[in-house]
Order: C-alpha cells, then structure tokens, then sequence
C-alpha cells in the first residue's frame, strides 16, 4: 500500500497545486497566530510566574490585603503563632521617579533579617562607589532609611550606579535616595530597602502590604491557610505563592483565550478549505478511484489513502506554521515585547523557548484539521459504487446533497442551548462550542437554502441565467462546496466586524460618560507612590478659572470568602455625573438604615452574585462596613470588578484624605492649556501629570484598536484566504466539468456566454453562501457580545451594527466569486471542446 | 475452473425486472469465453458481477474453491487484488503515473516491494512490445499503445482470472487485431481463464468459446457452432 | 570579651545578619558609619549596681552576655558549650516612628564542643529589636530572639536554645555575686583609655538542664561562665584580633586574662582577673599577663593557623592551655563569613589540671588571596 499511497494519493497534492497551496497556507496560519500566541504569552507569563515565585522565595504562605496595605501590628502577631516558622513582612511601593519622565521603579521595603530566610534573593550587597576604598564600606547600609538597592535590571534601566542619587515622588514631593549597593540575585528589576526606611521615606508608618510566612515543620499548609483566614481581619487574606501567581495570571487569562479561540476559527477556515479541495479532488477522480476499488484496493484502503492526503496537507500546513510562529515569535519579542501591545506584561522581557508539548499540540491540532476536512470526502468516496463510477458521466452523483433541515434545525437548537450554560473555570467554553455549531448548522443548512433562494428569483430570460439556475437547484452539492467557505469567511469576518463595531462604540460611550471634566490631573498613577494631598487639591482648586473639582481616591480591597482583589473608587457620586449605569440608580432614595450605597461593576456583579438592593461589605479600616448596592455600572476597564463608593463616605471610615485623580471643571471660555499652566507651576512640573479628556479618550481607543489589530489583521487573512478557497473551488470546478461544458459548446453556447454561465453560478452560489453568512455572522456576533465577552470579560455592550462595512464586504465577495468563476471558466474553456467531449476516462 | 449458477440481477431502478435471471456458465482452467449480446443486454453487468464490482441478486459464482458470492465487499476486494485482472474499453491508465508505475499498481496493491514491482513491471512492458518506454508518461501513447499497457497491467500479477470489457471498442480495426493477438497469446501464456465482454465478432473470434447474452440466456454462438462443426 | 574576626577577614559577609552586628561591632573602625559620639562613653569611676547592670544598656553601641562551660551527660561524656546573646546599637532610626526603626539589633549565638564529633556544631539567629519578637530587656537580664532566650529570674539564668541540629534548655546558677573585671568593671582594652568596656564576669555557674543532639535529648549538669560586657569604643585600628581565656579553677577561684594582638602577632595590651577560692579578687595589669603560643593547629577547612596550646603566665605563675580537641574553629565563611577558634579547654599548672573553661582567639585568618 505504502508505493500506492505514495504515488497515487499523496501525489495527487502535488498536481493540484493551488488547491493544496491554499488549504497549507490556511492551516498553516491557524498554526502560527495559535502557537505564537501562547508561544509568547507562555513566555511572558512563564517570566512573569517566575520572577514572582523567586520574589515568594521560601514562603509557604503570603498575606496579604489592601493594594495600600495593612496595619503592621499583624506581623508580630503572625509572627508568634506557633504554625509560623519565621514571618516576613514587606512594604512594596511603586515609585514614581520624576527625573525619569515618571516611570515607576519597584522598591521592596524589608526586614533584612527576615527576608535572608524566606526570600533570600533579596539579600542586599553593600557597595562602595568606583575608585573608593573598600574600607570605607558601610556595615549599616542596610539599614539606612535613605539608602536604596538597585538590582542590576534596576540599575541597567534606570542607569544608575553605586554611590548616585535618585529621587522617588511621595506625593507631590520628591524625596532622594542613595544607591548603597545592589540587589545582586534579583533579575527583575526592583529595589530593595529597610522596611522601617520604606515606611518613614514614603509616609507609610504603621502599614506592610505583605507578610511572607514559612510554616514550622509538620504544619500543614492547607490547615494553616484555612485557620489563618479564619483569624485575619477582613479584607486580610493568606494565599500560597500559586494563588498570588495565578490572581495576576488570571488577569490576562480572557484576552489570550480570546486571542487562542481566534487563532482555532483560523485553522478552521483551513479545514473548510482541505474539505472543499478534497471533495472537488475525490469528484474529479471519480474514476480513478473506481477503477482502483476494481483492482482490489478495498473500502478501508481508500479512505486511508484519501484521510492521508488531508493528514499531511495538515501535517505540512502545521510544520510551515510552526516555523513561522517561531520566527514571528522571535520578531514579535523584539519588537513589541511580550504583550502583543495589550499591556498585560508590563517591564515583562521574556525570551524564546522551545516548547515540545505546546508545538506537539499545535501540529496535531494541524493534522486534525486535515483530517477533518477530508473526512467527509473520503467517506463519500468509499461509499461509491465501482461498477457506476466507472462509467464517465457519473459526476453529478457526486454533488447531490439532500437538504438536512431537521439536522439543522436541532444543530442550532444546541447551540442555542449552550449559550444559556455558564463558563467553564472562566473559559466560556460553551459559548465557543455554540459558535462552531452556528457554523456547522450554517453550512449544513446550504444545500436546503439554495433551491429556496433561487425559487426567490425572477425567472431569467438569458440562457446561462436559466443553466446557471437549473445547474444549481439540481447539484446543491456545488452550492456546499462552494459555499462552505463563503459561509465560515463571512460568517466569521461578519461577526467579528460587528462585536468590534459593537465594542468600540460601547467603550467610546462609556468614556464620554465617566470623563466629564475638562482635565485631568494625577500626581501618578494610582498605583504609584505619587497622590494630592488636600493641600496640593485647594491649591489647584483656588487657581483662577477652575470652577469645581472631582477628587477620585483608588484602592484595592479584598472581598468575600475568597478575599480576591477588587478596585475601590471613591469619587463624588449622587452629586455628580457620569456613571455608566446599567441597573440601579445614581442617586438611591433611601437613606440611613445604616448602609451607605456602593455602585458596583458588572465584573463584581457576576462575581459575586449581587444584585441592586444587595448588602456589600466593605473592609475599608480592617473591618468590615456594611454598605448596599445602589446601582451596577459597566466598566471595560477592570475585569477583577471595582465598587464605586462616596468619597465623602471613604474619608469618613478610613480618614484617608488623598487624591489620585483630580477632576478639573472650568468656567466658562477658559482654555485648558493656560489652566495646566497655573498647575505646573503651583504643583511642580516634575511631580504633576495632566491630560485632557480627549486626549484620553484617543489613547485609550488607541489602545483598543492596537488590542483589536491582531484581531484584524487575522480576520482579513483569514478572509482573504477563504475567497482564494471559492476561486479555486470554482476553478477546479469549471475543470471537472470540461466535458458538461463541452456539451454545451457543441449545442451552440458561444465561450463568452460559457463564461456568463459559470460567473452567474458562482453569483448565485456566494449570494447564497453570503446570505447564510450574514445570517450565522449576526448569530455568532451575538454569542460573542452576549456570552463570550460577558462570561470572559463580565462586561455588556450595546450591539450595533456596522451596516457600510457588511454592504461592502458582501458587495466585493460576490463580484469577487462571479470574477474568479469567470475566469476559471475561461482558463477550462482554453482547451478544444471537442476534445474534451470526446476524452472518455 | 470459474463456474456460474442460476445468476440472477435484477435492475436497479426496478427490483422486480430482472436483467438476467438463472444464468449458468463453467468455464475450464485456461479457457477463454468471448459473450456477444445486443446493447443492454446485460453483459457489462455480468461481468461487473463476476469482478464483485455489483452486487447480484440470486445464485452462485465460484472461482476455484472460492464462492465469490460468499465474500463481503472487502474479501472481494482482496481477491480482485489477488485472482483477477481487468482490460478496459477505456484503458484506466492513469495518467500521472508512468507506463512502469501503472503496470505496478496491483503489485503495489499486494504489497510487492517497489524495487521487485518495478521490475516485474518492466518485464511484462517487454513482453507487450512496449520495452523501453517503461519511463514514458501515458499521454505520449496512442490508443492500442495504451491498451497494450492496460494488458500487461492485467496480467503483471499472474491472475486466474482476467475479465475483458470491450477491450478494443475504442481502437480502430488494424490496431485491434494486434492489440487482440497479444491479448490472447499473453492469455494463454499465462494460463488464465479469460471473460471477454464485446460486440466484435473478430474480437470474439479469437476466444475458444463465444457465448450469447440473450433474454433467454447464455447461448452457444450460432456461427461459431457452424464453425465447429 | 569580643569575639569575632575582625573587619579585614568578613569579605564574603552573605548573610545580613550577622554583618550588621559586625560592622556595629566593630564600629571603632572607619566605614561603619556611626561614630563612637553617638553613643554613651564608657568612664572610670562608674559603679556598677545589681541586678540593674545585669539587664541591657542600650545608650552603648555594644553589648554581651556570653556564656561558655562545660556539660557532662548521664553517660559521663563531656562537651563543652557556649551561648551569647548580642546587642548592637545602629545609631540609625532614631528619628523614626516606625515599629521595625533598626536602632537595636540583637544576635544569639551557640556551640557545641563535642570530640567524638570532632567540630563544633553551632547556631545563630539575628534580628532587629522589635517587641515581642527580639530584644534586650533593661533593669534585668533578657536578651531574646523568638524562642532563643537568655534571662535572669530569681537570681537563676535560663538559656535556651533551639537550632535544627542541637538544643539547649539549661537554667544557671550563679554560686555568689559578679567579679568585677579590670577598676571595679571598668576595663581597659589598650593603652588609651578611651578603648575600654564596662565589664563583670560570673564564674562557677551550676548548670543542670537538657542538652539536645539530632532528635536525643540528654540530661546534663555542669558549670559554666558568664561575662556580661558593654562598650561604645572598643577596638583600636592596629588590632588585629585577640586571645581571651575564662577558667573555674578547681580551688573555687577564677580566671579571665585576654591580650589584643598586632597584625605582627606581638601585645597591644593584655589583663586579667584572677579571684582566689578564698575570693580575694585581683585586678592582674599588663605585665602580669603573658600568652606564650606552645603548639599551633592548621585548619584543613580554611588553612587558618591557630595557637592551640598556650604557655601562660600569670602573676608570676606559669600555666599551660591545653584544649579538648584541636578543631574548634567556627568555619561559617557560607552564611557569614566570619572564621575564628572558640573552644572548651583545660588549664594546667605543673602537670597538673588546675581548672576548666574556654579560649577564644580572633584573627588568625589571612586574608584570602585574590579578594
């Protein structure tokens, strides 16, 4: 069988090579945006996990609470309990470096004597400055609380050495420090300092944000874990190492299984393509095949043969992609880093690794693609009855395809159900099964589609319309072939198009209502060391030509049983403007049964269960305030969930009084720019950021629309692809029916109107597939707006619908169908019709 | 020995027609039996129905020891691979293969390592009068060139049974006759019972014996009979 | 006494801990950062009062408690032992609110001086002063570090030490008040006064209590000594290290002498104490203290040359030095670097053994090649 297999199957890829061509570059494009996808998102997260699990070093178990921290009077208690071998506590600040255009440099605030037992990579290196005596070295360097330690990274980026300064915004000042030594086996880059300096320097005294704890011997982790979490005061958690790990993994766990799902519809567009190319194959050598079931090759044997063919179309289409993902890896780590421009992996610098399983499944994930696609023509192929085959004229058998609306209807009805089960560990598994079903139930429902489709036509007066028609209604196995891949490209590009469409406008909306101020100002980010204190905010309140201001505090809480992360903002609500509700009320009516009202995301919502009306514990001071949910409101900016409460409310509970983001509204006919102006020089240029409302605006569509570029950029391959699918479709079609067209040459037809015939064909055969298209597109969009974007991300959107770009996108597909058929035909048409008439094998 | 008994077939589109019904048919090792018949009479279906190409609808085909009705569809695909050999009117030489490589392809099928299948291949090319050209492509041959390779493809792997379908329907008169020659000298060379389907009498006539396909039956050839006696 | 190497011998200081204390240690010398004006001076003519000035004086930058002695078990067999507790004032956070401002670092160190094992087995742990978790309590000896301790509690000692490979549980009995070391514990280091410690010893401990190897706890008794000792100015520049002995003598009486050493080998200064059984007690000044070496040890680990057995002598009195095994030295160059021989030793006078405790010489070390 081996010489048979070799010269009779695998041989036939070689002489159709367009078709084959096409059917690698599919699969093979599937392979590569999949494997290169994980490939540097496993690179990325892989450095990312393990830069945190060094900096976990030993510990068995970590708490921590509040992004700003916890009371420090937790560590000599955990310290002394008798499961806790040795406690480590941490303040980790990110400071905001104003002579370094604001970047923020990670400092570890440590109790040396305690990290040198559980993280011991943080050990610190006193060094002295070039050219100065080693005698001079500073025992208590350490110790000092203006010295600081530069891991190489640190000191490479920042480009510092030993014995310069470096100054770190507290607040609105700036405070200098001195580079003491190193912190020789980090890899990262980060500082590291005395605890008690971190906690002077940076106003932090009586508050660590983590305690890292080895357990005595025998203790087990689990029950430690569970009786700590038990004891801690609320919004406290003890977590293991892994859980840390995977609470920051998680956060970019959605976007890389979005990014995976896009990467499977490309390899499925390539196991469309070995379908359509595989069947077109199995028909043209309708006879051949035959006349080898007549000479003993069995049932069994030709499947194989056949299922090989589209193996290593698989195969072959999986290694080029594996090579290209490697090299796209390679490019793609020098140029944009590891985050594809999402921003997931910030001061992230990954490198490439080989990565057997993940490639080993990619390839087979290739192979099965083939397999696949050559499936159904394989069986089809072995079901032939020699004896028949083996006559000419035969072919049309081979395109007769019973409508299988039953099939269809009860595929959908699937699909229809999944949608209403929920995510799988996150993972809107369901969703992504309902959305291969649409597809299936789209092209299964081609052939019942087309006699109906064409019945909606005006009789045609011209004669290829009325052959066109006639050839159509009765070989709807054309119009599935054909139309297979018009279904899944437009399908899939339509789908895309709208949930982009659906997205961009929803967060372009969702900006507008939560950005009303005229500017900005930030003395850093939020999670930096920088913020307005009241002083800094009544002196920019008091400038000429501001009206009012909007302070907004952030913060991280911990909530609920699981004590995982949430964003916490305090912000002027009932007597404000601007949240983008989705239930419940900006200003509640009810007052004082105790509770004070939160808005909460939809994130938060799904998370936990509530609802408008719910009571919602804040642990804003160490215990737990009760509070009750007044309104849901949509946020595409933190999937973890955030809860929005009254800044006048914060202040009260904690006595916080700082400001991250200060809202400016002008008076009327005041240019911003003559206001930013009076903020620089009453706040310091060096420790102030300022932006207007649409220049953020911009950046963060930016920003989307970089996110969506792969997603793009994929789709119009993907597309792109599929079209030159149907064209060879057509072509090897318009060649397998040489001799029908012949026939029709002989009775009169003239060569321009055989053209005509095979251009109306394919009109008709992409209008159908892209009517169908259009029809699954808009039901998988609306699986991927109403399930997959809420199960991965919690966040609704508004569907809309991007009517231009569907009009023009079906336009181009079918004048681009009708182009290819016509030219097809033309090339089949080359040869004597005669001779094609009379060629009988 | 190739026996038929009481064959029925019966039409595809109407079950209760039949094409042929009761047919019985012996033939002697080495024997080759020509069946002449009007067109639709059923001929190609019979021999469909030997090869196992068609199902049949009542009676019994034996080859050797072997019951050939008795075999599922792929036991009947391994005996085609092993026992019988084809000739057709339209040649089925594969284009894409060469003139070698197509004479290989029921070695291939057995198996027969591709070094020893090529050069039984060549032999057997010899000995159709195509030495030579074993590395030519099929397009470059003419049709009795062709149909001189589908004979050697019949017979490369030593069948008991070689069934012929209008073999030189497609040929002009001349190139028939010796097309017809070798068929049968290599038929006997080998040994093989031969079925031969046609409407040619001179095709016919170089079998031992020449049936009749009628609505009554296998009958003895008139004029042959004449011959004979 | 002092107890560690100096500065030129920590280059592969790797753990934190103990390189702060050394570098507090030795803070007379440059590049520890602190100046010795920043802490309380040590002066002549301050009384030392009881039990008060046996708990912690944290306005001097440094300060021990520093046990040594000898244990026998049920079975008979002899080890010696040595537990101290440090503190070191920094000088740094004084200003600062914050619960873990470093103005106080405490050490504990202990050994095991076993010659069937042949080495010492030995401990440390250090943190900075941080209440309830370290520290050194003032009015009354308790120098703590988690659950190491050394405290003094109805006029009893109870050190207890618990590290993965040994422990220690052992309460001490002091038979009678403290000996004054040097001018009624003001004892002078060299011959500029400003190098001078407060400092009292407390020979002749009864010792009974537990003394844990690997997972088998032994029964033991024996006696021990104590020298609580507290400085703001300790080492002058030309030191390179020093011999220090603390013996119980079997008449009752005892004996501290100690040299500071040039790089050269020859005595900035040396003194004593020797108290007789009667208990008269006399301060011994320089000349009447001499440290002979008599046979020298080569360390296979480190390839330091220590002087092992020692001729002294001793107001007039001629002893020898001879010690329970030769390798004692503390090879911690993996976690702190620091290199120096602490050991269980016999002293003999005319052949015959006249009293038991420990030697301790610092500085042998050279520096490595190549750093």
């Amino acid at each position: 069988m081996s010489a048979a297999l070799r010269h009779v199957f695998l041989a036939s890829l070689r002489r159709r090579r367009l078709a084959t061509a096409l059917s690698l570059l599919a699969i093979g494009l599937g392979v590569t945006l999949g494997l290169a996808v994980q490939l540097i998102n496993s690179a990325a997260l892989e450095e990312l996990g393990r830069g945190m699990r060094l900096l976990a070093g030993e510990a068995d178990l970590q708490v921590v609470g509040p992004r700003g921290g916890f009371d420090d009077a937790l560590y000599p208690a955990l310290a002394q309990r008798s499961e806790v071998r040795v406690a480590s506590p941490v303040l980790e600040i990110e400071a905001r470096l104003p002579d370094h255009e604001g970047e923020t440099l990670r400092i570890l605030g440590i109790d040396l004597f305690r990290a040198a037992r559980v993280t011991p990579l943080l050990r610190m290196e006193v060094e002295t400055p070039e050219g100065a005596s080693d005698e001079r070295r500073d025992q208590l360097a350490p110790l000092r609380p203006d010295n600081l330690f530069l891991s190489p990274a640190a000191a490479d980026r920042l480009g510092l050495a030993v014995g310069d300064r470096l100054e770190v915004q507290v607040g609105v000042r700036a405070v200098a420090l001195q580079v003491a030594g190193s912190v020789p086996d980090a890899d990262q880059a980060l500082a590291v300092m005395d605890i008690a300096g971190a906690q002077q320097v940076f106003e932090r005294i009586g508050v660590i944000t983590r305690i890292d704890l080895r357990l005595a011997p025998g203790v087990s982790r689990a029950v430690a874990q569970q009786r700590l979490n038990d004891e801690l005061p609320p919004g406290v958690a003890a977590m293991t190492p892994a859980e840390s790990e995977s609470e920051v993994l998680g956060l970019s766990r959605a976007y890389r299984v979005n990014l995976t799902m896009l990467a499977a519809i490309a390899l499925l567009t390539g196991a469309f393509l070995v379908f359509s190319a595989q069947w077109l194959s199995v028909v043209r050598r309708r006879s051949e095949l035959a006349f080898l079931r007549a000479l003993g090759l069995d049932r069994a044997a030709l499947r194989r043969g056949l299922l090989v063919e589209g193996g290593a179309l698989g195969l072959l289409g999986g290694l080029l992609g594996v090579v290209v993902a490697y090299l796209l890896t390679a490019l793609a780590f020098r140029v944009i880093g590891g985050d594809l421009g999402a921003g997931f992996f910030r001061g992230v610098s990954p490198e490439l690794h080989f990565a057997p399983v993940l490639t080993a499944v990619y390839l087979s994930l290739a192979v099965l693609a083939g397999l696949a696609g050559a499936w159904l023509p394989a069986r089809e192929a072995a079901r032939m009855i020699p004896a028949r085959a083996l006559r000419s004229g035969d072919e049309a058998e081979a395109y007769r395809a019973a409508p299988r609306w039953g099939l269809v209807v009860a595929i959908l009805a699937v699909a229809g159900a999944l949608c209403l089960l929920p995510p799988l560990g996150g993972v809107p598994v369901f969703g992504y099964l309902a959305v291969l079903l649409i597809l299936v139930g789209a092209v299964l429902a081609l052939p019942g589609a087309t006699p109906r489709a064409l019945a909606l036509l005006r009789p045609g007066r011209s004669t290829p319309w009325r052959l066109a028609k006639a050839r159509l209604t009765a070989a709807p196995g054309q119009v599935l072939i054909a139309g297979a891949g018009i279904v899944a490209s437009a399908a899939l590009a339509v789908s895309m198009a709208i949930m982009v469409f659906s997205f961009r406008g929803s967060v372009d909306d969702w900006l507008t209502q939560l950005l009303p101020a005229d500017l900005y100002v930030r003395a850093s980010d939020s999670s930096a060391s920088g913020y307005l204190d009241p002083d800094a905010v009544s002196r920019v309140a008091a400038l000429p030509g501001v009206e009012r201001v909007r302070p907004v505090r952030f913060e991280t809480l911990r909530l609920g049983e699981a004590r995982r992360a949430v964003t916490l903002i305090a912000r002027p609500v009932q007597r404000s403007s601007g949240l983008p509700l989705v239930a419940g009320m900006q200003r509640p009516g009810w007052v004082g049964d105790g509770a004070r009202p939160a808005w909460i995301s939809e994130a938060l919502a799904d998370r936990f269960g509530l609802a408008v009306g719910d009571p919602l514990a804040l642990p804003l001071r160490g215990e737990a305030d009760p509070f009750r949910v007044a309104g849901i409101w949509r946020d595409y900016a933190r999937q973890q969930g955030a809860v929005v409460i009254e800044l006048d409310d914060y202040r009260a509970l904690t006595g916080d009084l700082r400001t991250n983001d200060l809202g400016l509204f002008l008076a009327e006919g005041v240019a911003p720019e003559a206001v930013m102006a009076a903020i620089r020089d009453a706040l310091g240029e060096r420790v102030s950021e300022m932006i207007l409302p649409g220049e953020l605006r911009t950046m963060i569509l930016e920003v989307f629309d970089r996110t969506f570029l792969v997603t793009y950029l994929m789709e119009a391959v993907a597309v792109l692809i599929g079209l030159f699918g149907v064209s060879t479709t057509f072509a090897a079609l318009a060649t397998s029916r040489r001799k029908e067209l012949g026939i029709l040459r002989h009775l009169g037809l003239r060569r321009r109107q055989i053209g005509a015939l095979l251009a109306r064909e394919a009109a008709l055969t992409a209008g159908v597939g892209l009517a169908v298209g259009l029809a699954a597109g808009g039901a998988i969009a609306l699986v991927l707006v109403e399930v997959i974007n809420r199960q991965s991300f919690h966040w609704s959107m508004d569907l809309r619908l991007p009517i231009g770009v569907l009009v023009a996108f079906g336009l181009s597909l079918i004048l681009l169908s009708a182009l290819a058929a016509h030219l097809a035909g033309r090339q089949a048409m080359r040869q004597d019709a005669v001779v094609a008439v009379r060629e009988d094998w | 020995m190739l026996s038929i008994e009481n064959l029925t077939k019966r039409f595809a589109s109407s079950a209760d027609r039949p094409l042929f019904e009761d047919l019985s048919l012996t033939v002697a090792p080495g024997e080759s039996v020509a069946i002449m018949g009007d067109s639709g009479v059923g001929k190609s279906t019979l021999l469909n129905c030997i090869a196992g190409l068609e199902p049949v609808d009542g009676g019994r085909i034996r080859l050797g020891d072997t019951e050939l009705t008795a075999l599922d569809e792929d036991a009947f695909a391994q005996l085609r691979r092993r026992a019988l050999g084809f000739v057709f009117q339209a040649f089925h030489i594969l284009p894409h293969l060469t003139l070698a490589q197509n004479v290989a392809l029921p070695l291939w099928l057995l198996e027969v390592g591709e070094a020893e299948a090529d050069r039984r291949a060549r032999a057997m090319l010899a000995r159709v009068g195509l030495e030579g050209r074993a590395d030519d492509w099929p397009r470059h041959l003419s049709g009795g060139e062709l149909q001189r390779v589908a004979i050697a493809r019949a017979l490369v792997h030593g069948p008991a049974l070689v069934l012929c379908d209008e073999p030189t329907g497609n040929l002009d008169p001349e190139r028939a006759a010796g097309v017809l020659e070798l068929l049968f000298e290599r038929l006997r060379a080998a040994g093989a019972i031969a079925i031969l389907v046609t409407h040619s009498r001179a095709a016919a006539g170089h079998a031992d014996r020449i049936l009749r396909l009628t609505e009554a039956g296998l009958v003895p050839d008139a004029d042959q009979a004449l011959r004979t006696r | 006494m002092s107890r560690y190497a100096n500065d030129r011998s920590l280059r592969r200081l790797a753990a934190a801990g103990l390189v702060l204390i050394l570098g507090a240690w030795l803070g007379a010398l440059p590049g520890s950062g602190a100046r010795a004006g920043d802490f309380a001076p040590v002066l002549p003519g301050r009384p030392l009062v009881f039990p008060a000035d046996t708990g912690a004086h944290p306005a001097f930058r440094t300060e021990w408690w520093y046990i040594t002695g000898w244990l026998i078990d049920e079975a008979g067999r002899e080890r010696g032992f040595q537990v101290t507790f440090f503190r070191s004032a920094t000088g740094v956070g004084q200003d600062n609110p914050s619960r873990f401002a470093p103005r106080q670092i405490i050490m504990a160190h202990a050994a095991i001086a076993d010659a069937q094992t042949g080495h010492l087995l030995h401990a440390q742990r250090s943190d900075r002063a941080l209440d309830p978790l370290a520290g050194a309590a003032v009015g009354r000896t308790r120098a703590w570090i988690g659950d190491w301790e050394l405290a003094l509690a109805d006029g009893e000692y109870r050190a207890r030490i618990a590290a993965d490979e040994f422990g220690l549980d052992l309460a001490l009995l002091p038979p009678g008040p403290p000996v004054l070391n040097g001018e009624a514990g003001f004892s002078q280091k060299t011959p500029d006064p400003r190098n001078a410690s407060y400092y009292y010893s407390r020979p002749h401990l009864a010792v009974r209590g537990t003394l844990r190897l690997g997972e088998h706890a032994h029964r033991v008794t024996g006696e021990a000594w104590l020298d609580q000792e507290w400085s703001s100015e300790y080492l002058p520049e030309e030191a390179e290290g020093w011999d220090w002995i603390g013996m119980n003598l079997h008449d009752g009486g005892s004996l501290m002498a100690f040299q500071m050493r040039r790089p050269d080998g020859s005595p900035i200064w040396s003194a004593g104490t020797l108290r007789d059984g009667d208990g008269q007690v006399e301060a011994l000044a320089p000349e009447q203290v001499r440290f002979r070496p008599r046979r020298r040890w080569t360390s296979p680990r480190t390839g330091a040359e220590y002087v092992v057995e020692w001729d002294l002598e001793i107001a007039g009195r001629s002893m020898a030095l001879v010690p329970l095994m030769d390798d004692q030295e503390l090879d911690s160059r993996r976690s702190t670097g620091v290199v120096y021989w602490e050991g269980a030793t016999r002293l003999f006078e005319a052949g015959r053994e006249i009293g038991r405790g420990y030697l301790e010489m610092t500085g042998y070390r050279e520096r490595p090649a190549g750093l």
